[in-house]
This record gives C-alpha cells, sequence and structure tokens, in this order.
C-alpha cells in the first residue's frame, strides 16, 4: 500500500510517497509539485539581468545563486578569449559573503528543523527555541548587507568584480558582527569556545557541557541515527572554494572531479507530477552537502565520525553542525586579508560583444549548484540550473534508488521523514 | 507580559508562486520575538504555528490578518487544495489582506511563469485585477523583491495598534511608499551636481546616468529605513531596479536606457527639459571634489 506524507517546514513543501511492509519503508518516491519556470524566463533577457533574476530562484541560498551566475558569466568571457580579472580583494569579499549566507542557512536549520523535530520525537519536556536560529542568522545577513546592499536578493556580484567599494568601517562592522555571532554560537549552540570545538578529534566529545550540540548529539543517539539514515558513502563536491575541496569521494578514496561528467535524468514520481530532474555524476548517484565537504578536507574529527557511523543521519547532521563553526574561522580569516586599496571592479568587454557559453558552480548551502548560460551578442540564449537538492533529494525507480530513497529504505515511516529531513531539504530550489 | 491569546489578531501566512525570500527577509526583524508574542500565529510555513498545512486547507477556520507571499496563480494548488479556494475563504473574514512582496502585489517575477494566467491580488502590473478585487479595501499591497522586514513590522503593529494605514494609488502604505528610494543615498550630491559612477566598485559617482539606477523613479524607503539595518545596494554601489514598482522586473538592469546620451526616464514627475536644461547646465561644472576619489588609499599614505 502506498501512503503519501505531505512535508512542510522545509523550504517549500514535498510529498513523499511510501511503500510499506510490516510498518518499515520498502520503496518511497518523492515530488516536488511546484513550477516556476525560472530558465525560461531568463531566454532572451540581457545575460547581466541574470544577475537579478537569478538569485530570486531562492530566498535563503539566493547568495549562492549570484555567485554560480556571476561566474558562469565570466566562464563565457573566459570562453570567447576575453579575459575577466578578479582583484583579490573582491574575490575574498565574494567568497566571505557566499559563506556568511551558509552560516545564516546552516543556524536556521538547526533551530528550525532539526531540534523542534528531535524534541518532539524523543518526548522531551524541552521547549525549542527557532528565533535563537533567526537571531543568529540575522548577524550573519547584517555583515552580507554591509558589503552586498542586503540580504536576501543582493545583486552586488557583476562580471569582473563586486559592485561594493568598502572602507575599514564597513570591513571593521563586519567583523565585529561576525564576532558577536561567534560569541553566539559558543554560548548557544557549541558550549565551549569556536577553537576548543574545532580541535575534537573523536564525537565522543560532543558531550561536553549542556549547550545544544550536546543536546542535538544526545537525541541523535538515543534515537539510533548513528545506525540509521546511511546512503553510498560516496560523496561529491564540484565547487571551487576556500572552504572544501572539489573531489569525488567513495568511502575513503578520493578521486579528481570534472563537471562535464555531470547529467540530470527525469524522476519516477508515478503519484504526483514532479517537476524536479535527479542530478548524477557518471551515471551514479552522490551524496552533496555539509558531510561531503567535510569528509573532503579530512578533518580529524569528521574522520572519527566517518569510521564509526559511515554516512548515517547522524553523520550528516553532525558534520552540518561543525561546519559552521569550520566556517566561522574561516570568515575570520578571509576578512583580516581584504585589501581595501585593491580595485573593486576591473571591467570587462562590453556584455553585447560576448557570444558564447559558460558554467558557473558554487557551493550553495546544500551542496554544488551548478549555472550553465549561453550568451548571444550579450543575450540569454538558454540557462540551465542544476541545485543540489536535486542530487540529494531524487526520486527515482527501483532499480536505482537516490541518496535519500536509499537512507529511507528499512525504517519506520516517522524515522524515514526524519532521515529525510537530515539532508536539509530546499523544495524552491528543487523547482526552479 | 503575556496577554491572552484570544485578544491576538489571528495569522495566517499562506504562499502563492514563490521563493520564500519575503519569510527570509521577515527573520531579520531585530523586534521579531516582540511582534509575534502580539500575534496569534495560526499558521506559517516556518515560524511556530498552532495548525498544519493540512489542517488550514481544510478552510474551516477563519483569520484575522492574511499575509499573501508571492504570485497569485488559480491553478497552483498547496496541499492539493486551489489556492484560489484558500485565498477566497480566509480574505472573506479577514480585517485586512496583506499582499507581500511584488509578486503578490504586481505579479513581480512570477508572473512571467504563467503570464496569461499569474498576476497579484488586486493588480496585474498597474491593471486592477485579480482575485480580490471585490474587497480590494482590505488590501494592502506590500511590494518589493523581497519586502524589507521594517515594511511588515510597521503595518502589523500598525494593526496590532488599530491604527489607520494611509495607502496610495497601488495599495501600498503612503508612510513606506511616498518616499522614493532615492531619498537618503549616500550619492545624492553626485545626482545633484550630475557627476556619474565611472565605472561599478566605486563608493563616488551617481548610478542613474550610466548603470541604470531608478531610486529617482521608485518608491521605497531603503535609504531611509536601511536594509539589514546596515546599507541599500546604492550604497554598495548596486544600481536600484525599482523592485517595488509594478514594472519589475524591467529589462537591462545595468544601464540606463539613453535618447542621445540623456536618459530615457527623469526623476518622477520633473518636466523633462527642465530637468535636462539644468543637467546640461550642472554638466559644466568642473567640482574637483567630485571628480577625483573621496579617499585615494594608494597615495595618501
Amino acid at each position: 500500500m502506498t501512503t503519501k506524507q505531505l512535508v512542510e517546514q522545509i523550504e517549500g513543501e514535498a510529498s513523499v510517497y511510501f511503500d510499506t511492509d510490516d510498518e518499515k519503508v520498502v520503496f518511497s518516491t518523492i515530488a516536488f509539485p511546484h513550477f516556476r519556470g525560472m530558465e525560461n524566463i531568463l531566454k532572451g533577457k540581457n545575460a547581466l539581468d541574470a544577475l537579478v533574476i537569478t538569485p530570486r530562484v531562492c530566498g535563503i541560498c539566493g547568495h549562492a545563486h549570484l555567485m554560480a551566475c556571476v561566474r558562469a558569466i565570466e566562464d563565457a568571457y573566459k570562453n570567447a578569449g576575453e579575459s575577466v580579472v578578479l582583484s583579490k580583494k573582491a574575490e575574498n569579499i565574494r567568497e566571505f559573503t557566499v559563506v556568511m549566507e551558509i552560516i545564516q542557512n546552516h543556524l536556521k536549520w538547526i533551530y528550525f528543523v532539526l531540534l523542534p523535530e528531535l524534541y518532539k520525537r524523543s518526548d522531551s519536556k524541552q521547549t525549542s527555541y527557532p528565533l535563537k536560529g533567526a537571531f543568529g542568522a540575522s548577524l550573519a545577513t547584517k555583515a552580507i548587507a554591509l558589503l552586498g546592499g542586503q540580504w536576501p536578493h543582493s545583486s552586488y556580484m557583476v562580471p569582473g568584480g563586486i559592485t561594493c567599494d568598502p572602507t575599514y568601517i564597513e570591513i571593521l562592522q563586519a567583523q565585529g558582527f561576525l564576532e558577536e555571532l561567534i560569541a553566539f554560537f559558543e554560548k548557544e549552540s557549541l558550549g565551549v569556545a569556536l577553537d576548543d570545538f574545532l580541535a575534537y578529534e573523536t564525537c565522543k566529545e560532543f558531550a561536553q557541557g549542556d549547550a545544544d550540540i550536546a543536546k542535538i548529539e544526545a537525541y541523535l543517539l538515543q534515537l539510533g541515527m548513528h545506525e540509521k539514515g546511511l546512503a553510498y558513502d560516496r560523496f561529491i563536491v564540484l565547487g571551487k572554494h576556500q572552504f572544501s575541496r572539489q573531489s569525488k569521494i567513495k568511502q575513503t578514496r578520493f578521486f579528481s572531479v570534472d563537471s562535464k561528467y555531470v547529467s540530470t535524468v527525469e524522476s519516477f514520481s508515478p503519484n504526483e507530477k514532479t517537476f524536479a530532474r535527479n542530478a548524477l555524476y557518471k551515471d551514479e548517484y552522490y551524496e552533496v552537502g555539509s558531510l561531503s565537504r567535510m569528509m573532503s578536507l579530512q578533518i580529524p574529527l569528521i574522520k572519527n565520525i566517518h569510521r564509526r557511523y559511515k554516512d548515517s543521519a547522524y553523520s550528516r547532521v553532525m558534520a552540518r553542525v561543525y561546519e559552521v563553526a569550520h566556517l566561522m574561522k574561516h570568515v575570520k580569516e578571509l576578512l583580516s586579508e581584504v585589501r581595501i586599496d585593491e580595485n573593486s571592479f576591473n571591467k570587462p568587454a562590453p556584455i553585447e560583444t560576448l557570444t558564447a557559453s559558460g558554467v558557473g558552480i558554487v557551493e550553495a548551502p546544500r551542496g554544488p549548484l551548478i549555472h550553465k548560460i549561453d550568451i548571444e551578442k550579450g543575450m540569454i540564449k538558454n540557462y540551465e540550473i542544476i541545485t543540489p537538492t536535486q542530487w540529494n533529494i531524487g526520486s527515482s525507480n527501483k532499480n536505482k534508488l537516490t541518496p535519500v530513497q536509499k537512507t529511507m529504505q528499512g525504517h519506520s515511516k516517522t524515522d524515514a521523514l526524519f532521515i529525510f529531513r537530515t539532508f536539509d531539504v530546499c523544495s524552491v530550489c528543487t523547482t526552479h | 507580559m503575556h496577554s491572552k491569546q484570544e485578544a491576538k489578531p489571528r495569522l495566517v501566512w499562506i504562499q502563492g508562486v514563490t521563493c520564500n525570500a519575503n519569510i527570509h527577509s521577515f527573520l531579520n526583524l531585530p523586534t521579531l520575538p516582540s511582534l509575534l508574542s502580539k500575534l496569534n500565529m495560526l499558521y506559517h510555513p516556518s515560524l511556530e504555528c498552532s495548525h498544519t498545512l493540512q489542517e488550514i486547507t481544510q478552510l474551516e477556520i477563519a483569520c484575522d490578518v492574511l499575509i499573501f507571499e508571492g504570485t497569485y496563480d488559480p491553478l497552483l494548488k498547496r496541499n492539493d487544495v486551489l489556492i484560489a479556494d484558500v485565498v477566497k475563504h480566509f480574505a472573506q473574514e479577514a480585517k485586512y489582506v496583506v499582499a507581500l512582496g511584488s509578486c503578490a502585489s504586481f505579479g513581480g517575477i512570477f508572473k512571467a511563469s504563467a503570464p496569461k494566467r499569474n498576476s497579484g491580488l488586486i493588480f496585474n502590473e498597474k491593471e486592477s485585477f485579480g482575485p480580490l478585487l471585490e474587497s480590494q479595501k482590505k488590501v494592502i499591497n506590500l511590494s518589493g523583491c523581497p519586502v524589507h522586514p521594517e515594511w511588515l513590522g510597521y503595518t502589523l503593529n500598525m494593526i496590532i495598534n488599530k491604527k489607520e494605514i494611509l495607502l496610495d494609488e497601488l495599495h501600498r502604505p503612503l508612510e513606506l511608499y511616498s518616499h522614493l528610494a532615492h531619498h537618503g543615498c549616500t550619492r545624492n550630491e553626485y545626482f545633484e551636481w550630475k557627476v556619474d559612477a565611472k565605472e561599478f566598485g566605486l563608493k563616488e559617482g551617481c548610478l542613474f546616468y550610466e548603470q541604470g539606477c531608478r531610486a529617482p523613479m521608485t518608491h521605497a524607503s531603503c535609504n531611509k529605513i536601511l536594509w539589514n539595518e546596515v546599507s541599500s545596494k546604492t550604497r554598495a554601489g548596486t544600481p536600484c531596479f525599482g523592485c517595488t514598482e509594478p514594472d519589475f522586473p524591467r529589462n537591462n538592469l545595468f544601464s540606463t536606457q539613453t535618447n542621445m546620451s540623456i536618459p530615457q526616464d527623469v526623476p518622477l514627475e520633473i518636466p523633462k527639459r527642465a530637468y535636462l536644461t539644468m543637467t546640461g547646465f550642472a554638466k559644466t561644472f568642473s567640482i574637483k571634489r567630485l571628480e577625483g576619489k573621496l579617499i585615494d588609499y594608494k597615495t595618501t599614505r
């Protein structure tokens, strides 16, 4: 028998259809019902307008879309033999704001999705405070706005650099917000100093203190999530950044990657029309996102977690939590390296002279985000977007399960739905 | 102190075709906890609320304030219920309907998803059109892509405090939209003396002449009530794209349309001829301070 479960309070909604046997999930399919047609909307527009339109794919990770878009246009310039020179300052500031967006995303996920769900599942008397996440996130977005003008929906990255021209005032203010954010995260979430947390070598150390991370870990173990929610133990990181390493990982073996092997196929969704396509690499499904990125860095703590619990729901959640701390430390350094006297912008050839194609890839909060653009005399001939949730939350037939389908198999529906959420699902991006 | 739940306005937040950015913008509101404590949140897609989407789409309960985010698509369903029925049901008893963001106000970005049927709640761009025309008196348009958190905060607090909200002809609160995005821009002096920004990435120069800035024609208080409390597009060197106006998104957003090097659109309600005369005159001045860099980090050591 197939039963439908509407999943809400993700970014948008999804329908999950379960086939169960003796209360255990034997097969599941996923539908994302809301179509928007962003790629069609872009056709025929000036290529630079994509810098304004594509962030509007998503309210929580629009900045990642902006960066993927500007990288795609810059790649098109390069493919046309036109140089686009980015100053170190522009590169660092772009990276800074993109990372801050990931941090705000993860904080919201921890406090809006994860903790309330854990408390509900474990009959805890604890009250969850989602607004804690909103507070932390708002400190991160203030820092973005100092450089990008606003968040959400900034368009401050343009081919050749960034539109802002900050003084040390903005840089110091951004550092101030970051320091406040780190203090908040240490007090409310970690229960220990950031550097001490980052120096953990085994997951036994999570149990220190009574801050939120210790509670999260304890509840995950209590629910057996260290033994549930395993996918293929295959990971992929495609975006080029300083905070992770482009790679394909099978168990613990590393391979190089090239985005030309990425493809998409139609979803299998017999019960409801879906507008999502599944993403694959060399015809295989991979998990993307925080766990993959943290695996790519071979961090002792993450290696320890993976050795014990493989790619379980526990590992997926704790890697995301760890990534917040990792990124906070990274951006602190990034900002201190910004040299104010460098150019923000180096003007490229006029967009009207450009006829070429380009690909832009970034690591968005949930994993690799790919934008592909075909430009003819400055106008968009074709645009294609592949989002992270298309990798993790694909819906396929029984012969070749996607990561999320594999993770839910064999568990109760309640466990399966919790595992579903551990991927941090973005419905709006998926049905761009 | 906690006041009685019954006395608080009951709020339902429903989504049409959307990117969720109005939610994420709202979450930046510094006074969010105190504002939420004054509301009875029946349904919200992300925040804590007393009902699920399944329950709310039974269409059995009523609310005092309906917030509708996203473009209105009469064929869109949530939980298998037509959004058209959901809007109609909740709008009937609600005292106020807030069309949140430019999509809900005028159609916005996602009007183009299905241009023939999608619209805002009472406008299709600037023409009267939409599902709530008959009850348009209760509709407040909070345009913007996304809406500024303080604009929604203002509107909800006015409703909570039972104060009258004065609206413009496009149903936008005058206190928020009688200003232009230009007001308070840190580049105003360059606009006054017609000194254009030579390129992107400079704190000097006005973005109106080359970079497509729509701030002098756009009703919004972005430079009065700053974004995320700290900045705005124009302060960060990005042109205003006119996202609060019914014609958003326009085309060629990063360049100014000109006729014989004169901007095609001049500041709001300024006679074109007078504007051009004044511009020509101002351009003859040579103002050294406005032509150079404000701070030269390379040579000022």
